[in-house]
């Protein structure tokens, strides 16, 4: 606990019109852990993923990243700082090629960021297809895809919103294992998950949302035995 | 390399062939020629940024326009030189995509397209308001003179300049991130590209050529009015010409600048009535038929690069 956290998101509030999606919402990120971040549909998952990321501005509340403010920043500068997403929707650029979907996300020297790419499409055994449209990729291929393009700006921060959703076993396992080497590699990751089986498996803390507030914090087996979150998933 | 060389030493032989056509051609060859070029350079620019960012600019004559004025003014007001004038038109075009492009790249979608098209009214409101610079609706006359042939050699350099703009620009990075706009501009942001940056050059370099063409067409006409440089026409003329030979494609606008312009030229002499039907038959066959237009076809049917 005594290194600084990666991020420290405080009383994080927001509303669309009269619903509150996100009601005072409080976490703190450790460098080189992984996190999950569960809750039923509607809880405020995804709002608070994009409140993060700066796709929705915030109605009160912080977001620091690495010691520094970054709510009220443009998606594209958060970006810059470290923090990289997915989405839970596919959204790789169609008519791009593999490749090129990679290339366009650095500004690294073309040589060195095409070095970087080919060795990340190896990583998810994707380089036969480098030059294929990824439109034309399949499911699962464009997940990995969209996985990799993440890591092409070497964030310290990743968010990964339903990574196991519509994924093959063989797939899944790669991709937990991968996520496993990058926290080993001192990346912090969040991840939104309906798996239960994932979350429990990989992730070292867990943040339960209900209603868009944050009901429970806590290792994986005293989340699944706590009256709330069961009472949050089952009804009483 | 062999297609390489050829790829090259194909558009080489009709440039020159381009060159040498005015010593053989007669005056109405040299003006349709001219056209064609004019053609090239508002299609080619206008694809720089709808093509590839997929934000369509719906009142893109509004630089041809601006261009003409700012260029017919110091022709006939200061007595400047066409060439220097013409220029000076470029630089027009591109202040006023500043001033327009700053505020309205960032609206989405629709809202882009309209706001295009009210800057094209307003332009036009304007120019026939201030009477004393721009003669009103009764338009500017320029002094006599006879330059189409070297007009003709400027414009033609003008689309050879704006058709290897979009080769520079289709195989940078800088390209591909703008193409990322028109992809998913959201996931474009959230990987850190500043895409108002980038559209905004984008829409600067795309104001640049139709600036210059309408100096030059001024000047060649001798005399401009509000209704002859800000037609609503001409926006749709260049889109469809994208639209036909391929978006996002380097020679996509040329084939489309050059067959529209030739079927247009053949069918407005030959049945004047049927020309504007026509040409609304070929809008609708394009957005149903071949929505990726000509090349765009082919590109994706035998996996040929962007650069065709």
């Amino acid at each position: 606990m005594a290194s600084p956290p990666v991020l420290e998101i405080e009383r994080l509030r927001k509303r669309f019109g009269g619903v509150t999606a996100v009601d005072g919402v409080s976490l703190r990120l450790e460098p080189a852990r992984i996190y999950g971040l569960i809750g039923p549909n509607g809880s405020g998952k995804t709002t608070l993923f994009n409140c993060i990321t700066g796709v929705e501005r915030l109605d009160e509340g912080r977001v620091h990243f690495g010691g520094e403010r970054v709510h009220g920043l443009r998606p594209w500068e958060i970006a810059q700082k470290g923090i990289g997403r997915t989405f839970q929707v596919i959204r790789v650029f169609p008519e791009l090629s593999a490749l090129e979907n990679l290339l366009v996300v650095t500004r690294d020297r073309l040589a060195a960021a095409r070095e970087r790419a080919l060795r990340l499409l190896r990583f998810v055994k994707l380089d036969g297809l480098r030059d294929e449209y990824a439109g034309n990729l399949s499911y699962g291929q464009q997940k990995l895809l969209e996985f990799v393009r993440v890591l092409m700006r070497d964030p310290a921060l990743i968010l990964l919103d339903e990574p196991a959703a519509g994924v093959n076993r063989t797939l899944l396992n790669d991709l937990l294992e991968a996520v496993r080497q990058l926290r080993d590699r001192g990346k912090t990751i969040l991840l939104v998950e309906h798996d239960m089986k994932v979350v429990m498996g990989l992730c070292e803390t867990v943040f339960v949302l209900d209603h868009g507030e944050k009901i429970a914090e806590g290792a994986p087996g005293v989340i699944q035995t706590d009256e709330r979150v069961i009472e949050a998933y089952f009804g009483r | 390399m062999s297609g390489r060389h050829v790829a090259l030493a194909a558009p080489a032989a009709v440039a020159l062939a381009l060159a040498a056509y005015p010593a053989v051609a007669s005056g109405y060859g040299v003006r349709a020629t001219l056209q064609v070029f004019m053609w090239i350079v508002l299609a080619g620019s206008w694809n720089l940024i709808s093509g590839l960012t997929g934000y369509v600019s719906f009142g893109h004559v509004a630089f041809f326009g601006a261009g003409a004025y700012a260029g017919a003014i110091l022709m006939s007001k200061a007595g400047w030189p066409w060439l220097a004038a013409a220029l000076v038109g470029g630089v027009a075009a591109v202040v006023l995509a500043l001033v327009i492009g700053y505020p309205c790249l960032r609206l989405k979608g629709p809202y882009f397209a309209i706001a295009m098209l009210g800057l094209n009214e307003v332009l036009r409101a304007l120019v026939s308001y201030f009477e004393g610079l721009t003669g009103g609706g009764n338009g500017l006359s320029l002094p006599t003179l006879d330059a189409t042939i070297p007009i003709y050699y400027v414009m033609g350099l003008t689309a050879v300049t704006v058709i290897a703009l979009t080769y520079l620009i289709i195989t940078s990075r800088f390209g591909l991130r703008l193409m990322t706009i028109r992809e998913d501009e959201v996931a474009a942001e959230a990987m850190g590209i500043d895409t108002a940056r980038h559209k905004l050059y984008a829409f600067l370099l795309s104001a640049v050529g139709p600036g210059i063409a309408g100096a030059l067409t001024a000047r060649d006409q001798g005399y401009i009015e509000p209704i002859s440089v800000f037609p609503l026409a001409t926006t749709i003329t260049m889109i469809v010409m994208v639209l036909f030979g391929g978006k996002g494609t380097v020679w996509g606008p040329v084939l489309g600048a050059v067959v529209l312009f030739v079927t247009q030229e053949v069918v407005w002499a030959r049945y004047p009535y049927v020309h504007p039907l026509l040409f609304g038959a070929i809008i609708v066959a394009v957005v149903l038929l071949m929505p990726r237009g000509v090349l765009g076809i082919l590109q994706i049917r035998y996996r040929l690069p962007r650069t065709i």
